[in-house]
């Protein structure tokens, strides 16, 4: 992760301030009132740390706080800044990843102990989570502070059926939302992260420098926590462009395993991360959800894909695949164990570029949406406990197969029926 | 009388021995130039071949999209096609350098065309095969994007597309052999043509249905999107 240069007009706006101890960049828009919430929370955090807050440039600025008033009174002070928010709205990955550099640039520019990446907005109307999620680097010494929201059933489905499993398993570490994408990063974990002299091997994904934050954090052994906040309100699926998303997601998490190969193949089992706060809990009710779409969107896929999946897919998975496109959408399933393999496939297919990345990633998308419907047919009616125990099964099958990960991984060239 | 045709017939073995002395020098290089380029051309087939075998060049060529070489290639192995191809070209031009010993006019005339011809020939193949990892690379494209679009017709997208770009290749290396040009040219324009007609054809009206039903399905499945989309993904 190379930390951009700021630009011109950057430095001007940070010259008056010099220093901060936290940078919190914020990428949605709050109004005045959230905004002298939040400047009121976080002026409560213990050792009255000088705290810049980062809002873009382009949205009106309600209250700015004068830079003088910063030096006098160690207010949190509002800088405007460039380019937080997405230029190109339908690219939300590249959208994060600016903000996320944005933060990064001012962060080293201010000299701060910690910064926090702010890119959503939750479903309460309160601004305190932001001072929960930030409170922990400051008071604690925690390196990374990641979001655990409450869960609604059929959201976040990427970050509960890849993201989260896939880190769980690989590092060890039982954190929810590993890829934010609100986060609270440490100034250690963000040099551990930044390519030096010493340690030039360190660059992460310059595309999308959220995905190598935890497996940053937890390949350096550095404290990571969860801070319990409200629901996230997810921007609607776009349709046209999902599997270009979907390969955006995917890729980095994917590089980021050839990156870190030696510290998650020496992984064994998983352990939770300390929860800070207490759980929110969230209606589960839904309408009724049709998966019918779903369902002909794979099995058109599995009668013209094959010979795609069949470059990345063993026969026994192919097989699995044609049952299961047999079925009707009434009893439609995918086991779990099914969709593990299929995902550390793609994984290994990716790191063996079996074929073009991108086509690989792309065709990946109704093997997804089979998951999706399986998932969504067996917790049509599910309350939070049996999505949580839904999730707890998938996790531990990830565990489970992680020995033939591992093994194909080292040894690719294997007869693998 | 009997004297005079003794005298011919000895004129003549003797001009017949001349001729054939004189092409014995020509023979013998021949018959050089044939063994040395065998053996030439063997020991850089076994280099070629373990240098292929030793970068997987058979696994890296399938992974490019080039499983089609496989099929033509001897033993299904491209290495094994690339390294005797490399031996009979050396093995081919051995046989020209040993005919053009002969030093008569019309043999040094038909090697030096023959190797203004080889430039093309290499031209040739380039095109093919640069023109079939692209009709393959297309073709994915397309297969996947239709697909993901859920268009019930995108194999035969995903193909229309592959053999238009095939099609494209294998005239522009017949025009860069300069085989029939002409011909070429016209043949070219006709299948091309015949082929985006045809696809055009097959998608407004063989299946016009199907088109319906598609984007009668895609605005049922936009309005729905908009009443109920439960799932959040990202």
């Amino acid at each position: 992760m190379e930390v951009e240069p700021l630009p011109q007009q950057a430095q001007e706006k940070i010259e008056p301030a010099k220093t901060a101890d936290l940078v919190i960049g914020i990428v949605p828009e709050l109004d005045h009132e959230a905004l002298v919430a939040l400047r009121d929370g976080l002026r409560t955090l213990s050792g009255s740390p000088r705290v810049a807050i980062l809002i873009d440039d382009r949205t009106p600025q309600p209250d700015p706080a004068s830079p003088e008033a910063f030096e006098k009174s160690g207010d949190p002070f509002l800088v405007p800044w460039p380019k937080l928010t997405p230029d190109t709205p339908g690219t939300p990955t590249a959208s994060m990843a600016n903000a996320y550099q944005s933060v990064f640039a001012a962060c080293e520019q201010f000299g701060a102990q910690a910064c926090g990446v702010i890119t959503s907005k939750l479903e309460t109307a309160s601004s305190d989570w932001i001072r929960q999620l930030v409170r922990p680097l400051l008071e604690d010494g925690v390196d990374l502070v990641a979001p655990r929201y409450a869960r609604h059933k059929f959201e976040g489905l990427l970050n509960s059926s890849i993201i989260a499993p896939l880190t769980r398993c690989l590092y060890g570490k039982r954190i929810h939302n590993p890829m934010g994408p609100d986060l609270g990063i440490s100034r250690r974990l963000f040099q551990k992260l930044t390519p030096t002299d010493r340690n030039p091997g360190s660059a992460v994904n310059r595309g999308n420098p959220l995905a190598s934050i935890a497996p940053g954090a937890l390949c350096n052994s550095l404290q990571v926590c969860e801070v319990y906040v409200a629901a996230r309100i997810y921007p609607a699926t776009d349709w046209t462009n999902f599997s270009s998303i979907l390969a955006q997601v995917l890729s980095p998490l994917f590089l980021d395993m050839e990156r870190y190969a030696t510290c998650w193949q020496r992984t064994r089992n998983s352990v939770p991360v300390p929860a800070i706060g207490d759980p929110v809990s969230v209606s589960q009710e839904t309408g009724t959800v049709d998966i019918s779409r779903l369902v002909e969107s794979f099995q058109l896929a599995n009668r013209d894909l094959q010979e795609i999946w069949g470059l990345v897919l063993p026969p026994s998975t192919l097989v699995a695949l044609r049952k299961i496109s047999r079925l009707p959408v009434e009893q439609f399933r995918m086991p779990d164990d099914l969709w593990v393999r299929i995902v550390f496939d793609f994984a290994l297919g990716h790191h063996l570029r079996i074929i073009n990345r991108d086509h690989l990633l792309k065709s990946m998308t109704p093997l997804y949406l089979a998951w999706v419907a399986s998932y969504a047919q067996g917790l049509a009616s599910a309350g939070a406990a049996t999505l949580d125990q839904t999730l707890e099964r998938l996790s531990v099958a990830y565990e489970t197969g992680k020995p033939y990960l591992v093994s194909r991984w080292r040894w690719p060239d294997r007869f693998n029926p | 009388m009997w004297g005079q045709i003794k005298q011919a017939l000895a004129q003549s073995t003797a001009q017949f021995l001349t001729r054939l002395a004189s092409l014995l020098p020509g023979v013998v290089a021949l018959v050089l130039a044939l063994v040395v380029s065998i053996i030439l051309g063997c020991i850089l087939a076994a280099i070629v071949r373990r240098f292929l075998g030793a970068v997987q060049f058979d696994q890296r060529l399938a992974r490019w999209g080039v499983p089609s070489l496989a099929e033509w290639s001897p033993a299904n192995s491209p290495t094994l096609l690339v390294s005797r191809a490399i031996a009979a070209f050396v093995i081919f031009a051995g046989l020209l350098i040993g005919i053009a010993a002969f030093d008569a006019e019309w043999t040094s005339l038909f090697v030096r065309s023959v190797f203004a011809y080889i430039p093309n020939v290499l031209g040739a193949a380039l095109v093919l095969f640069v023109g079939s990892v692209i009709a393959r690379f297309l073709g994915r494209s397309v297969l996947i994007g239709a697909v993901n679009l859920n268009l019930q017709y995108a194999r035969f997208l995903s193909v229309g597309v592959k053999w238009l770009v095939v099609v494209l290749a294998v005239a522009m290396a017949l025009e860069h052999l300069r085989i029939a040009p002409g011909i070429v040219e016209l043949a070219f324009g006709i299948l091309f043509g015949g082929i985006v007609f045809a696809l055009a054809l097959a998608v407004g009206l063989g299946s016009k249905d199907l088109v319906t039903k598609s984007l009668e399905r895609d605005a049922q499945k936009a309005s729905a999107e908009n009443i109920e989309e439960p799932f959040r993904h990202v």
